[in-house]
């Protein structure tokens, strides 16, 4: 097939379906429903290492997890979850949340929606022993 | 040698019925409220992959080629271009296939070409397209210098593949279930191919087929899909970032990160390129032999189910 004709019909086919998904709704983000849904998230990615303590944000995007072996996080990818530990994560306050860059090329910037007052309290847990 | 006819370049051809099939699959889901999801984003990198996937093919294809048409010099066997022989030819470049996916399962470094086909979290046709961006450097092509020593032309080899590529991409779908008796057991399905794509310990590294499942049941890895349980897509650890350019290099980096760490021998970061995605100098990390041992360990009930006959001797 001649470039002219496959690389319009790719940019347009690529573009389209993403537009329409969109206008589907199928862009919302994965909700953790409960404490026992963050856990299972955990659970889900590191099956060897129950967590101690679940903190839940206040509109259950993500969750803050410990465990016997360190901290973590469970945060939205798309419609489905991911978790990570939070070893050698640098944290930093921004407005509508927290931002976590770790030393991981598959995870490198996780952005967490979170309250004010939720963001300083998570800031100072993490900042306490990150 | 004979005259070569010309093969039309398939999967290229193949994009508008992509397309269309994915917008079936997509309003089939709406209005049915079942046989699959979709994701916004999920699927704009599995569609971007698979541009991607098309670009590195027009870029570095002559390498492959190059290699293929030395082979053609070299041989002097010619079968022609019979319908029979481009059938044969289909079937034994499926059985390269079975072989060049099991060692992308099995080997980091054809691993870290591969990763990418499994990093999405969803089961749908756009995750067909999700391709591998460095297939070139993998080096697999020498697994088809056979067929081409054997007296089939290089074109008609790249052409079967083609067709075996297009084959596999109706069947990753959950809009499918289970297809009649004797298909199943012959053919590659969207039940097998689903179980492909587990990341539960029990489907683990099975089903490589690309068009006949009969070499996954001829060489031991063939599990079926259990009603029991469900698949959960993905990789063992999931992706947390939906840019293309980290989803198709990522393993490659975390190659070059283990093979550069201090202290180890130069087996050990051989060793990081060649043994199972997994493995570890310090046994620090897992592979799959070793996740379906620590799941059988606290499931010891599931153990000589499908999936789950851990080899004896192994240790967690």
């Amino acid at each position: 097939m001649p470039l002219s004709i496959l690389l319009p019909m790719v940019i347009l086919g690529i573009a389209g379906i993403a537009l329409l998904l969109h206008v589907l709704g199928l862009s919302r983000r994965a909700v953790l429903a409960d404490t026992a849904a963050a856990r299972a998230a955990w659970l889900r990615e590191f099956p060897e290492d129950s967590p101690i303590r679940v903190i839940l944000c206040h509109d259950h995007s993500a969750a803050l997890i410990e465990t016997a072996r360190g901290r973590g996080v469970v945060w939205p990818m798309g419609a489905d979850t991911t978790a990570r530990y939070l070893d050698g994560a640098r944290v930093r306050q921004r407005k509508g949340g927290l931002t976590l860059d770790l030393p991981d090329y598959t995870a490198p910037r996780i952005r967490l929606t979170l309250s004010p007052e939720e963001a300083t309290s998570w800031c100072a847990l993490l900042e306490a022993r990150v | 040698m004979s005259d070569t006819p010309i093969y039309p370049d398939v999967v290229n051809w193949a994009v508008p019925l992509f397309i269309a099939a994915i917008l079936a699959e997509l309003l089939w889901i709406v209005i049915k409220g079942r046989g699959g999801r979709y994701e916004t984003r999920d699927a704009l990198t599995s569609l971007l992959m698979g541009a991607g996937n098309v670009a590195e093919s027009i870029v570095l294809g002559f390498v492959a080629y190059g290699f293929f048409m030395v082979l053609w010099e070299i041989t002097p066997l010619d079968l022609g271009h019979s319908v029979w022989v481009i059938a044969l030819c289909f079937v034994l470049d499926d059985l390269r296939y079975y072989w060049v996916h099991r060692f992308g399962h099995r080997v980091r470094w054809v691993w870290a070409s591969h990763v990418n086909h499994h990093s999405s979290q969803h089961y749908n046709l756009t995750t067909a397209l999700r391709q591998t961006w460095t297939g070139t450097f993998t080096f697999m092509m020498v697994v088809r210098a056979p067929l081409i020593l054997l007296g089939f032309h290089p074109a008609m080899v790249l052409f079967v593949g083609g067709l075996n590529l297009i084959y596999q991409f109706w069947i990753h779908t959950e809009a499918i279930g289970r297809l009649p008796r004797w298909v199943e057991a012959v053919m590659n399905t969207p039940s097998h191919h689903r179980v492909h794509h587990g990341r539960n310990p029990r489907y683990l590294d099975c089903n490589y087929a690309g068009v006949f499942i009969i070499w996954d049941k001829m060489f031991g890895t063939f599990v079926p899909e259990l009603e029991c349980e469900k698949v959960d897509y993905g990789l063992v650890h999931n992706l947390g970032t939906f840019n293309p350019l980290r989803v198709a290099f990522h393993e490659w980096i975390g190659i070059w990160r283990d093979v550069t760490q201090p202290g180890l021998t130069w087996r050990e970061r051989l060793n990081y390129c060649v043994m199972p995605p997994g493995w570890s100098h310090d046994d620090s990390r897992g592979t799959s032999q070793t996740i379906k041992a620590r799941y059988l360990a606290t499931h010891p009930e599931e153990a000589g189910t499908p999936g789950l006959s851990v080899p004896s001797g192994h240790n967690p």
